[in-house]
């Protein structure tokens, strides 16, 4: 019936007779899009693995310490050179990495080649080149459109099979990634299902890898985010020369100039958009080319609006996704409004200061120093997260003290996080979260800086004085038993080194 | 030991009931119930605090019972109220807590079914106490102060039995029975004082404002109790409080001026060139009131108090309730006014120090600490709501508000080693030997929010910024914001924040401000913009 209609309309009617055609074209496209996607789809399936990892973190209360063995499962995608791409999360604080391809029971031994906790990413390598064997790496794509369908591969918990889940790509923006704890980068929400587990797959589209799936909002239904390509290249970049440095930022709070009377009152022309500089983070990149109160209008060749927004693909984003794309050591031009005038700056960006006390740490040992059975440690953002350990004085040290008194925080805020009860500190044992501002009178800079104190103490001195800036009455021990006591306080709590310090990490203080 | 276990269940219950009956019989009778009707009454009141989010507005009223108890001022003691409306300068004595932000206090006689209103004329917020008026003769027919005497100590074993009534309705009356755990020194927290409490147990049924009853006398007054446990004010403060209540301006009960440490070991004393075998404490802070704290400084080491040798963990051999802490010294020997020596050992050397025994004083501090019966101050600029930082402020954030108010604001009340603002704009922890000037200590003034209107476009998610200046000038209470809106600078007022904060600076046009003043008191119907 319809292939007598079919002939009878090509007949009679011209006009359909075009229409066919390319009716008939648009189908055959669709037939090959069709039987391509299967292909394509399969071979994205089988880059796609199942990461295993059995991670042992330290226990920060006593420093010596680890914490029992978990295991965690993740997900992750082969990208060229054969390297897998993940997140840094699936794989920190590893100590076995197991990798299984889809539908296989066999387990690959692999390792970590470079990780970024900033940016959340880290490459693995499996150590079987035969694991590499007819697999197909995926091409990293682009920003995709507002709107657009995605799909997100992984190994969500709940099975051990790989799962698919379709979506639309909702927005693009700064936010927080949660495994460094403090960062904010571009990231991508999407409504497509993104569990525990599925972190480290790819999120797709038209066969490439648009990003990496790696944290979802608990408190909201479908929503999912993943980390976009350009930080992925940004990453990848970085590590060109076999090691890590870092996402730069430009370091500096600003306030938005929504207000029109606060624009009347720095005399900003009329429809010049503009950010207000209110705090330029000491040893920053911006430490000494902004100044509070400038205003900043354009970065690179990019119009900063008052809320300090620049356009980016289709939307707009805040202007600090030009440091993010950039490398340390790059430079960046920026536009201010200073006094009346408009001035171009140019500053070179670097590693934001203070950036490993204040990010949650991981595949590090924490550094500690044991004296006369006081334990000393440096206090970092894993420490001060443990329960119990936000307390006022410990806040105001790691956060607000750089704030409202730049320049005064030091090289590490060192504090005697607990006590081993012995003899030569009997008094002392219910001590908790002591502040060491001094050591004789003398100010602690950091915790290598005070072992080094102790070591050089002159053998005649009488007592050890731990001074504080919070605590009235001192920390006061008497050297020579401290000395005495030493080993017999590592011996009876099992502690097999008084301390551990790394060199590199306190070049300053030796 | 099987037969040893058979033994001694086949003597155990004879040897209890024995033990009980032998305990029943001597114990004392329960005091009689009758003289109470005319020495306590009911009191049930309604009350409103203020709301601290929204100062002016107010919170839900609740209703809280209790007990007064009828006392009689000293003759020399005049209250300047209107009038009393008796001749024998009797006066109800309650808890603070019961009648603090009151709206209406109803009290009711045993004998006469409708209630009577009274009305607030002292309160002492710190010592939980509060006196009340009733301006009604026919309240006062017949009623007789309590006598008051000392608490005897409970190292005596039968002066450790004690009774306060308990009320199942106005008609049912009877007595309860508790035994006196201890003579401790209670902390306020709400008002950070010190002041010497008894401890009780077995008392649950009673409640804020009953009597405490020992042999026979009434010892005490019941600050609250529940559960079985108690706290009372002894008789001897409640005298204390009786003797003063005229002085104007009222002052309080005596109370220490310092806050101590124990040194923790012979490496400490021997830093502070202090012999270890010295008994005594190491000053931590001198408070801005109370006793010594005119003469001491942070760090003496305090030897002796009087004539009571302190040991290492501030305990003194008292006369009656044997080794206590000192504070309980201002129950009965040391006295507002006397004079007092204090030895102590300052920088190796002992050194002798002549005072007075002196009073608590309510928010001599930074950062006040619970205010009742006042309205909160504030002050409405532009829609920037500013507040002073308090203990109210800070409670807001509900019973958890140690954990849930904001950190920084927090950081200020903490134990008093407040990170301050001082003069140029800096912050500083305060100095560790300064002491705290008791006249007018800078408050902390914040924009607590911003009630939003076209004018703040821009700043609205500003919320609790500490403000260190406005036209440039330094704010040290709410007061002075006030007079710097005054003097704005080229037809702008600047208003600049703690560092920190949302964000650090906000400018608003002079020529708009007025109009949004208004627009916004009309649209958010608030009473007044200001309230100092």
């Amino acid at each position: 019936m319809n292939g007598f209609r079919c002939e009878f309309l090509l007949k009679d009617n011209p006009q359909f007779r075009k229409y066919f055609w390319i009716i008939l074209l648009i189908e055959c496209v669709w037939l090959a899009l069709v039987s391509s996607v299967p292909a394509s789809q399969n071979s994205i399936e089988q880059s796609v693995f199942r990461i295993t990892n059995y991670q042992q973190s330290p226990d920060w209360k006593s420093p010596w310490k680890m914490k029992p063995t978990s295991q965690g499962q993740g997900s992750g995608f082969l990208i060229h050179d054969n390297w897998i791409l993940t997140n840094a999360h699936v794989v920190s604080d590893s100590r076995m990495l197991l990798v299984n391809k889809i539908s296989s029971p066999e387990p690959f031994l692999a390792d970590v080649l470079a990780i970024a906790h900033d940016s959340d990413l880290a490459l693995l390598k499996v150590r079987d080149p035969k694991f590499y064997q007819d697999l197909k790496p995926l091409e990293l794509g682009g920003i995709p459109e507002l709107r657009s369908r995605v799909r997100a591969y992984g190994y969500p918990v709940g099975g051990k099979e790989l799962s698919r889940t379709e979506g639309v790509v909702s927005r693009i923006e700064f936010g927080t990634y949660v495994h460094p704890g403090i960062d904010s980068h571009l990231l991508i929400q999407t409504d497509s299902a993104i569990n525990p587990g599925n972190s480290g797959g790819p999120v797709t589209q038209s066969g490439q890898a648009i990003g990496v799936a790696f944290q979802s909002n608990l408190r909201l239904n479908d929503v999912g985010y993943f980390i976009p390509v350009p930080l992925i290249n940004r990453f990848l970049a970085d590590i060109k020369d076999g090691r890590y440095d870092g996402v730069p930022e430009i370091g500096i709070e600003t306030s938005s100039l929504i207000n029109q009377h606060y624009r009347q009152y720095l005399g900003l022309p009329e429809d010049t958009g503009g950010i207000l500089v209110e705090r330029v983070v000491p040893h920053s990149s911006a430490d000494g080319v902004l100044l509070i109160g400038d205003v900043l209008t354009k970065i690179e060749d990019l119009q900063i609006d008052a809320a300090g927004m620049v356009r980016y693909s289709e939307q707009q984003v805040t202007f600090f996704i030009e440091a993010e794309n950039r490398q340390i050591g790059d430079s960046l031009q920026l536009q201010v409004w200073r006094k009346g005038k408009f001035i171009n700056l140019t500053l070179t960006l670097k590693a934001p200061p203070f950036g490993s006390e204040m990010r949650n740490s991981y595949d590090e040992l924490p550094e500690y120093v044991i004296f006369g059975g006081l334990v000393f440690i440096a206090l970092n953002r894993n420490y001060i997260h443990s329960p119990g350990n936000i307390t006022p004085p410990l806040a105001y040290e790691h956060w607000y003290r750089e704030i409202e008194r730049p320049r005064t925080r030091h090289e590490q805020v060192v504090i005697v996080t607990r006590v081993l009860p012995s003899p030569v500190n009997s008094g002392y044992t219910n001590l908790h979260n002591f502040i060491v501002s001094s050591l004789n009178g003398k100010p602690v800079r950091s915790l290598a800086h005070l072992e080094k104190m102790l070591k050089n103490m002159p053998p005649e001195t009488t007592n050890v004085v731990f001074g504080s800036e919070w605590h009235k009455i001192p920390l006061v021990l008497n050297f020579k038993e401290s000395l005495e006591q030493h080993n017999s306080v590592l011996k009876r709590y099992g502690i097999i080194d008084g301390s551990r310090i790394y060199a590199d990490k306190n070049k300053d203080s030796q | 030991m099987k037969q040893n276990n058979f033994l001694y269940t086949l003597l155990k219950w004879p040897i209890t009931a024995t033990v009980f009956l032998f305990t029943s019989v001597l114990q004392a009778d329960p005091p009689e119930i009758k003289p109470w009707f005319q020495q306590a009454v009911l009191l049930k009141s309604y009350q409103q605090s203020f709301d601290w989010r929204t100062p002016w507005e107010k919170r839900e009223i609740r209703t809280q019972s209790g007990m007064a108890l009828v006392v009689r001022l000293p003759v020399s003691v005049r209250i300047s109220v209107s009038e009393n409306g008796n001749n024998n300068n009797l006066y109800l004595l309650t808890t603070a807590e019961i009648v603090s932000d009151a709206t209406l206090i109803e009290v009711t006689r045993k004998d006469i079914r409708s209630p009577f209103q009274a009305k607030l004329v002292l309160m002492d917020y710190a010592a939980n106490l509060a006196l009340l008026q009733i301006n009604n003769s026919k309240f006062w027919r017949n009623l007789r102060p309590v006598k008051w005497t000392p608490v005897k100590s409970s190292t005596d074993h039968e002066a450790k039995d004690i009774y306060s009534l308990k009320i199942k309705s106005q008609d049912e009356w009877t007595m309860e029975s508790g035994t006196i755990d201890r003579m401790a020194v209670g902390h306020r927290e709400v008002s950070n004082a010190w002041f010497p409490l008894l401890r009780l147990n077995g008392i649950s049924q009673s409640g804020q404002g009953y009597p405490l009853l020992q042999d026979n006398e009434t010892a005490g007054m019941i600050l609250d109790a529940g559960t079985g446990e108690a706290k009372a004010m002894p008789a001897a403060m409640l005298l204390e409080f009786l003797k003063h209540a005229g002085s104007n301006p009222y002052r309080s009960l005596a109370h220490r001026g310092f806050i101590w440490s124990r040194l923790p070991q012979s490496s400490t004393y021997n830093h502070f060139q202090i012999p270890p075998e010295k008994p005594g404490i190491w000053i931590s802070r001198v408070l801005p009131y109370g006793t010594g704290s005119d003469v001491l400084m942070q760090g003496d080491y305090l030897t002796k108090l009087g004539k009571w040798t302190l040991s290492h963990d501030g305990k003194v051999e008292h006369p009656d309730w044997g080794i206590s802490l000192f504070d309980l010294l201002f129950l009965a020997h040391l006295k507002v006014g006397d004079s007092v020596k204090l030895e102590v050992i300052r920088e190796g050397k002992p050194v002798v120090l002549q005072t007075k025994v002196s009073a608590y004083e309510e928010n001599s501090r930074s950062v006040p600490l619970k205010i009742v019966g006042t309205a909160p101050r504030y002050v409405i600029e532009g829609g920037f709501l500013f507040q002073e930082l308090t203990l109210n402020y800070l409670r807001i954030w509900g019973a958890n508000w140690q954990t849930r108010a904001p950190m920084r604001l927090r950081l200020f009340l903490e134990q008093n080693k407040a990170v301050s603002i001082y003069e140029n704009n800096k912050t500083d922890i305060s100095s560790t030997g300064t002491k705290i000037s008791s006249e007018h200590p800078p408050r902390i003034v914040l924009v607590s929010q911003v009630i939003p209107d076209p004018l703040n476009i821009g700043y609205q998610k500003l919320s609790n910024a500490v403000v260190l200046q406005v036209n440039g000038k330094q704010i040290r209470r709410l007061e002075d914001v006030s007079t710097a809106f005054l003097s704005p600078i080229n037809n702008f007022h600047r208003i600049d924040f703690l560092p920190g904060s949302e964000r650090l600076s906000v400018i608003l046009p002079v020529a708009e401000l007025a109009d949004a003043n208004q627009r916004i008191k009309n649209n958010f119907r608030i009473p007044k913009l200001q309230s100092l």
